[in-house]
């Protein structure tokens, strides 16, 4: 693939057209030092150590800025160029403090490594050392810049990749180059503090020690260390996360190089993230319920009474009388064998993952049958796409690496984000060319107006639409209710032309639904308008981004009631049955709501719940609370004491996910394996170990303990090849592509219904996050707890006059199913009529106040 | 010989009106411009009249010109770089202050020639009042219809902006400027892209200074014959000279290219203050080699001046007699750029610092027979390593003293004091 | 709000001079500067509000230049050039003599009348005049000391309450 050839210390070097001569001197292995290039951000050319000698050039020229062109002859050893570096060096060193024995950095330190090759030993530096200090007593430079950040600016080398970063990669606005010559120092605006979500990337790429954390400083030389490659069990970019442990400590978590998913960078959430696994919320024993309390027990008593009181249930009731629910942050591993338990073992399909959608669980019938939604996308689709449209997604804080993609591609190639939401989110102030906020539940009306505005937009340019392949006059008669569409979901007609006319210029638009159409009661109609937008543009694929870090695995490896691993239908169970050695249930299960409902009607006497807290997320959780009060018995296996242990029979500690190894597949559909990081805490086993003594005692012995035994098996049920060892998982994951896409039959018919208003409830409810949080499990980590607001109710300004209250003032947030208590935060451009609930705290659950059966949460604020 | 050409009228304290100015030939050459002559045909004509770029470099500005590609589609612009800042020269404020009208003039004639229809004036922050007469001048220019829609009837249109810098000599270099009106710190950008093909916004800039330009209305009404036969075949024209320092008549005098440095010191400055010997002269601005007096017959061209050991610089001629202490001087000049770096690239940030420091060192007599050496040895690891010429800037006043002068400097560090001292009382 | 109405207009209208509003950063500091004598943090952020600009890009602008101070100085302003063709003449003389007049222990400080504030510069662009300082706009030229005693006589007869 290469354009031509340069010459690079007598060697011919390939090149690309537009490859610097440092990227191509990295490509064949010559090393060339390098401190403010990165190969995120444009090339500066600041730090001069890249110097090298170009003949017919004047001068040395920096590597990491130079393009290569045709017929270059390049030196990067000549004794000139030694020279230089060691000049470079000296310069970089006379003032850096060279306090190497107490800086945090050494080991892993760029300014070492190449002092360390290219340096005297001696410095000719015989001025007093120019000293940054931070306030007039202090004798130190520590500064702290950020809730976890510290700063030492004699130790900054002023390569400004904090600042690029910040600037250019993260598109944020909290840390700036102040002053200048050697007085230049890195500050945050003032005032305030560097807290971006990606903040801890800027301490992970200083080369030195300036900028460092507080969570890893001052532990452990770095070459003590252990490190394990982990998939961020946060959310599901799936990033792949480098953890450094000690003595079985997590004291750091890193982003681990890779191209493919994270591309080198992680969220605070994913990097401070770790935590939890030491949390204080930690169950460490099991524990049985006697006499109504709790009380701790050994393995062997639990595994004892769950067989005895399984048994005595199983004489009564059929499998059909028990359930499972398994949480979607548990590996491939542990869904896949908790399936085959309940399936096999206790013969019931009644099990379900899709916690997180809150109410419509399954797609529909006309949604499956097109396809919608089922389209590969990757990272690097993103990266090449010319339009992005983000429909019902705080993508920055639900998706944080993905954001940072659609970043990528704005600032690579002027990729133009859209994004429509029900309020204003992060990236929208930060990215977003074109940010719509439609009214709450009208994202079907305002699909369909962009119908009716891409409709026209063909009409006047008709190349910008295949019209051949989308029967316009048929478009016409499908969205014909579109022409109101502008007034009812509340954005301007002149946005939703200016939208379609962007659309229609676009070679590649990529769609990405979020948590706002994933909770939907109306998904189904939101999709169909979706599937008819594609067909109108040229080539947009879409793919919705799931809820929780393995919502694909949950779905793909059978923990769905009417299919089993690789999406099989119940039906077709024998295949099954040969591989499991017995006969499993033909019904097809119930789904959590099913459940739920069967438990009500006495006909579900006994559950396992793995890894989830359907109290904590599912609707109504009160009404949930009482329904599985119900039961004869509850089995809780999961790592945290959360409200639906607190009511459990029994419960057996589960290796939280970074004590454990296994399979995980992100929004994508890309199968990454995860290491354990450190061996279980307490008395907790991993989850494939507890489910297969759970089978054990039950009757059946699989003699799959480990997660590496259950993956050989789980395998063979997904179409395609894999890899036959985890270990055999490349960088690259194994992207499972889903079936292909069926022919689009026909255009959808669109149902649009309206809710109805209640004037006893005058708010419409809306969940979303904290700052640094992303679902339950951030909330157990200390260093995330610092970047955090306390819990918050989010209203406008005039609301909050309305209701006469102010930022920090308690209300009460009320429906018709429960109430929640929290302070006031004013939120800017935030419409009437709403209000903001995370749902990252446990003091502060907004799925206390929906009902299962709502389409939109309709509440009450009163101050208290 | 004194030919005053951009400085004729700028004695009169009415010349920054525009009735004056008009009155004595103003905007004559823009008109003619506008109405008469194309683009192309205009970057010719400064082509062929030779004029180099008077803020320093010396690069013919015709030349430069030529370097915008007129087929792209993004707006180009042009800088008037009014930010004089290197240590000895004061021309251009001169001509900002007392002839308005000719810079604008100017302005607008190469604005045209590189088909841009907005200009910038960017005027260091201390000349306020060379900002208000600009500033002035700019809106009388309008009311006139010199600038603004529709110039002269011919669907040309140019808007014109004074923007003013903030106390930041750095910003005179033609990157940083554009990095200083972008809103941005003033801080270097590396070359290529080179400005003309991506210079402010990411467009197509010309960045000329403000002799330059002022060169322009002359040279439109007079031809470029007339303008390339004076002065020196290679060095065409006249050029500002900024006389300062141990010089009985200190001023700027405006001489054809090639004039004597002797009679500028002798004749036009009167010779050195006091009648005492010539110990030195810088011959371009604070960053220009010192010559020696056996250089004192050097013509004030590009090409002699290079020969005899210098540069031409901005013109800047700073004369310096018996009684003064080189290494004082050097540290002067150090201090300088040690202020001015803008931080971005290494040696220069760190490395003009530190010879600053050395150079206190031995002013105050702890300096160390190394430490001239080793002087040496960090201006060499500056120069020409560094991203932008102000790390040059600073190397050379270092190199060149040690060079001429070295025997002061051991004096200095053997002595722990001054050969002479220099204590130049207020009079 | 520090800034005043019309200095907020003045803002606006210079960024309109502009294809980018970015490049306003300079004239409204030099606006903020006008009227107050100095730049602070607040006014950085309703700089930065009122352009809808990152604070962060305004304060760090304005940490770069020399000329916008931090916090209040006195009344006038006096920089005296400190660089080679001033030095030349008596520059250092220039400072010091000043500073016994106004009877100041450092440069940079200010008298307690807070009328005057003297501090040393680099190179003012009037090498020509030399020695010379600039107080508040206006530069003084040729100084010797008989001049600089006339312009602190004229300037503080000329300050107001006196
Ligand atoms: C550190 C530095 C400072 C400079 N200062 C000025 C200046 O104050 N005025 C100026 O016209 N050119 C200055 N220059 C030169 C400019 O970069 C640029 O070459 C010049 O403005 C081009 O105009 P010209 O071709 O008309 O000379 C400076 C260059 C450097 C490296
Ligand atoms: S703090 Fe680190 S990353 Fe930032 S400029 Fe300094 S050395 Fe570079
Ligand atoms: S890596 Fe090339 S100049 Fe810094």
């Amino acid at each position: 693939m290469a354009d031509f050839e340069i010459t690079i210390d007598g060697q011919q070097v390939p090149v690309t057209k537009g490859q610097t001569v440092l990227e191509a001197a990295q490509a064949v292995g010559i090393e060339i030092p390098h401190f403010c290039w990165h190969r995120h951000l444009v090339p500066v050319g600041a730090c001069r150590i890249c110097l090298v000698e170009i003949e017919k050039f004047p001068k040395l020229q920096p590597a990491c800025a130079t393009v290569a062109g045709e017929g270059m002859v390049v030196h990067t050893d000549s004794p000139q160029v030694i020279k230089a570096r060691q000049g470079v060096l000296e310069f970089l060193l006379a003032n850096h403090p060279l306090d190497c024995p107490t800086c945090d950095q050494g080991g892993e330190c760029e300014l070492q490594d190449v002092a360390f090759k290219y340096g005297l030993d001696y410095s000719r530096h015989q001025e007093p050392k120019h000293r940054f200090l931070v306030g007039p007593e202090s004798t130190f430079d520590d500064l702290r810049i950020g809730p976890e950040i510290i700063r030492s600016q004699n130790r900054c080398i002023h390569c400004y990749r904090c600042v690029r970063l910040v600037n250019e990669a993260f598109m944020e606005d909290d840390l700036g180059a102040y002053q200048r010559g050697c007085h230049t120092e890195i500050k945050p605006p003032p005032g305030g503090e560097i807290r971006n979500l990606y903040s801890g990337n800027l301490v992970q790429n200083c080369p030195v020690g300036a900028l460092t954390s507080s969570d890893w400083r001052y532990q452990v030389r770095v070459w003590l260390t252990k490190q394990a490659q982990v998939i961020c069990p946060h959310c599901p970019d799936g990033c792949n996360l480098k953890l450094w442990t000690y003595h079985n400590r997590i004291l750091r978590a890193t982003a681990a190089g890779n191209d493919f998913v994270n591309d080198g960078f992680i969220c605070d959430v994913g990097r401070y993230g770790y935590q939890f696994a030491t949390s204080p919320d930690r169950i460490k024993q099991p524990m049985i319920r006697k006499a109504g309390e709790l009380v701790e027990a050994t393995w062997t008593e639990a595994l004892e009474y769950i067989k005895s009181q399984t048994n005595t249930l199983k004489s009564k009731l059929s499998g059909s009388g028990f359930f499972g629910l398994v949480g979607e942050s548990s590996t491939n591993e542990e869904i896949y064998a908790f399936g085959r338990l309940l399936r096999r073992v206790i013969g019931t399909n009644n099990i379900d993952h899709r916690l997180g959608r809150k109410r419509k669980l399954s797609l529909g019938r006309q949604v499956v049958e097109r396809g919608i939604g089922s389209d590969t996308i990757e990272y690097a689709d993103i990266e090449k796409a010319d339009v992005i449209l983000v429909i019902g997604s705080d993508l920055h804080a639900e998706n944080p690496i993905t954001a940072l993609r659609v970043k990528k591609a704005i600032r690579q190639h002027g990729a133009r984000l859209i994004l429509a939401n029900p309020r204003p989110t992060p990236l929208g102030i930060r990215a977003a060319q074109v940010e719509v906020i439609y009214k709450p539940a009208t994202e079907v009306m305002f699909l369909l107006g962009l119908i009716a505005a891409l409709i026209s937009e063909a009409g006047k340019k008709p190349e910008a639409i295949d019209l051949e392949a989308s029967p316009i006059e048929e478009f016409r008669s499908k969205h014909e209710s579109s022409g109101q569409a502008a007034a009812i979901c509340g954005v301007a007609a002149a946005t939703l032309e200016k939208i379609a006319a962007t659309l229609s210029n676009a070679e590649n638009i990529v769609i990405l639904t979020g948590r706002e159409v994933e909770q939907h009661p109306y998904r189904d109609s939101i999709y169909l308008a979706i599937g008819n937008l594609q067909s109108l543009c040229r080539s947009a694929c879409f793919a919705p981004m799931p809820t929780d870090s393995n919502s694909r695995g949950a779905s793909l490896f059978g923990a769905e009631p009417d299919l089993l691993p690789g999406g099989v239908s119940v039906d077709d169970k024998a295949g099954y049955e040969d591989t499991w050695k017995g006969p499993i249930s033909e019904m097809v299960g119930k789904d959590t709501i099913g459940i739920l409902d069967a438990i009500a009607e006495d006909e579900i006497e006994c559950g396992f719940i793995f890894n989830t807290d359907p109290i904590r997320v599912f609707p109504d959780g009160n009404q949930v609370k009482s329904i599985l009060e119900g039961l004869k018995l509850l089995v809780v296996i999961d790592s945290f004491m959360n409200d639906t242990a607190r009511i459990a029979d029994v419960i057996l500690p589960l290796s939280s996910s970074l004590e454990t190894e296994g399979t995980v597949v992100n929004w994508e559909g890309r199968l990454q394996y995860s290491q354990a990081a450190i061996a279980p805490l307490f008395e907790s086993k991993p989850g494939c170990e507890i489910i297969e003594l759970l089978a054990d005692h039950l009757g059946v012995k699989f003699n799959q303990p480990t997660p590496t035994d259950v993956y050989r098996e789980m395998i063979q049920f997904l179409n395609g090849e894999m890899p036959a060892q985890t270990q055999a998982i490349g960088r690259e994951g194994v992207l499972i592509k889903s079936t292909e896409k069926k022919a689009v039959p026909d255009l959808a018919d669109i149902k649009y219904t309206p809710y109805s208003e209640d004037n006893q409830y005058p708010f419409v409810l809306l969940v979303g996050n904290a700052d640094h949080h992303r679902g339950t499990l951030s909330e157990k980590n200390d260093s995330l707890m610092k970047f955090t607001s306390e819990p918050f109710v989010g209203i406008n300004a005039a609301e909050a006059d309305k209701l006469i209250v102010a930022n920090g003032d308690l209300v009460r947030v009320e429906s018709r199913y429960g109430k929640v208590v929290g302070k006031v935060t004013i939120l800017k451009g935030f419409a009437d009529g709403q209000v903001l609930v995370p749902d990252n705290f446990i003091e502060l659950c907004p799925n206390l106040l929906m009902g299962r059966q709502e389409k939109v949460d309709l509440v009450k604020l009163t101050k208290m | 010989m004194q030919t005053k050409i951009l400085t004729e009228f700028v004695t009169d304290p009415q010349q920054h009106r525009i009735e004056t100015a008009v009155s004595r030939g103003a905007y004559q050459a823009w008109e003619k411009v506008v109405r008469e002559i194309a683009p192309d045909d205009l970057i010719e004509l400064v082509k062929k009249s030779g004029i180099r770029g008077r803020g320093g470099a010396g690069f013919p500005a015709g030349v430069k010109w030529g370097f915008v590609p007129r087929q792209s589609p993004k707006p180009k612009y042009l800088c008037c770089n009014a930010d004089e800042s290197e240590p000895g020269t004061c021309k251009d404020r001169v001509l900002l202050e007392n002839d308005p009208h000719r810079v604008i003039e100017g302005m607008a004639i190469c604005s045209f020639a590189i088909e841009s229809h907005q200009a910038f004036v960017y005027i260091r922050g201390e000349f306020v009042l060379a900002a208000r007469r600009m500033q002035a001048a700019i809106d009388e220019a309008y009311q006139r219809g010199y600038l603004g829609k529709n110039i002269f009837g011919s669907g040309y249109d140019l808007d014109m902006v004074v923007h003013r810098g903030g106390g930041a000599y750095i910003c005179g270099e033609e990157t940083a400027l554009l990095n200083s009106l972008e809103g941005d710190r003033g801080v270097t950008r590396i070359r290529p892209p080179f400005p003309a093909v991506e210079g402010l916004y990411g467009c197509p800039t010309v960045v000329n200074n403000v002799e330059t330009l002022s060169a322009l209305p002359s040279i439109v009404n007079r031809g470029a014959d007339w303008w390339a036969q004076l002065g020196t075949e290679k060095s065409t024209g006249t050029k500002l000279f900024s006389l300062s320092g141990h010089v009985k008549r200190p001023g700027n005098y405006e001489v054809e290219m090639g004039y004597s440095l002797k009679n500028l010191i002798y004749e036009k400055g009167g010779g050195i203050l006091d009648d005492k010997k010539l110990k030195v002269v810088i011959p371009g601005g604070s960053s220009t080699p010192m010559l020696t007096p056996d250089k004192i017959d050097t013509p004030l061209d590009f090409e002699s001046v290079v020969t005899a050991g210098s540069m031409l610089g901005s013109g800047a001629v700073i004369v310096i007699h018996e009684e003064t202490c080189i290494v004082w001087v050097t540290e002067l000049l150090a201090h300088f750029y040690a202020h001015e770096s803008c931080g971005k690239c290494t040696p220069c940030r760190e490395g003009t610092q530190w010879m600053y420091e050395i150079l206190r060192r031995i002013e105050h007599g702890r300096g160390t027979m190394e430490d001239i050496d080793t002087l040496l040895d960090l201006a060499d690891n500056i120069e020409g390593n560094t991203i932008c010429p102000l790390g040059d800037a600073a190397a050379v006043p270092v190199i060149s003293s040690i060079k001429q002068f070295r025997d002061e400097y051991i004096y200095h560090i053997e002595h722990k004091k001054c050969l002479v001292k220099s204590d130049f009382r207020l009079r | 709000m520090i800034l005043s109405p019309q200095a907020r207009e003045k803002i606006v209208a210079a960024a309109k001079q502009y294809p980018q509003v970015k490049s306003a950063i300079l004239p409204a500091l030099h606006v903020a500067n006008e009227e107050h004598g100095y730049v602070s943090d607040q006014m950085y952020r309703e700089i930065a509000d009122l352009l809808d600009l990152k604070c962060v890009d305004v304060a760090a602008a304005a940490s770069f230049y020399t000329y916008f101070p931090k916090a209040p100085r006195g009344r006038y302003y006096i920089q005296v050039c400190r660089n080679i063709s001033c030095a030349l003449l008596g520059a250092r003389h220039l400072s010091t003599y000043l500073q016994e007049k106004l009877g100041l222990k450092e440069l940079g400080e200010t008298t307690p009348d807070n009328l005057f504030t003297v501090v040393e510069v680099e190179c003012l662009g009037s090498c020509t005049t030399a020695p010379m300082m600039q107080i508040n706009d206006d530069y003084y030229e040729n100084l010797t000391k008989e001049k600089v005693d006339q312009i602190i006589a004229d300037l503080k007869s000329r300050a107001p309450g006196r």
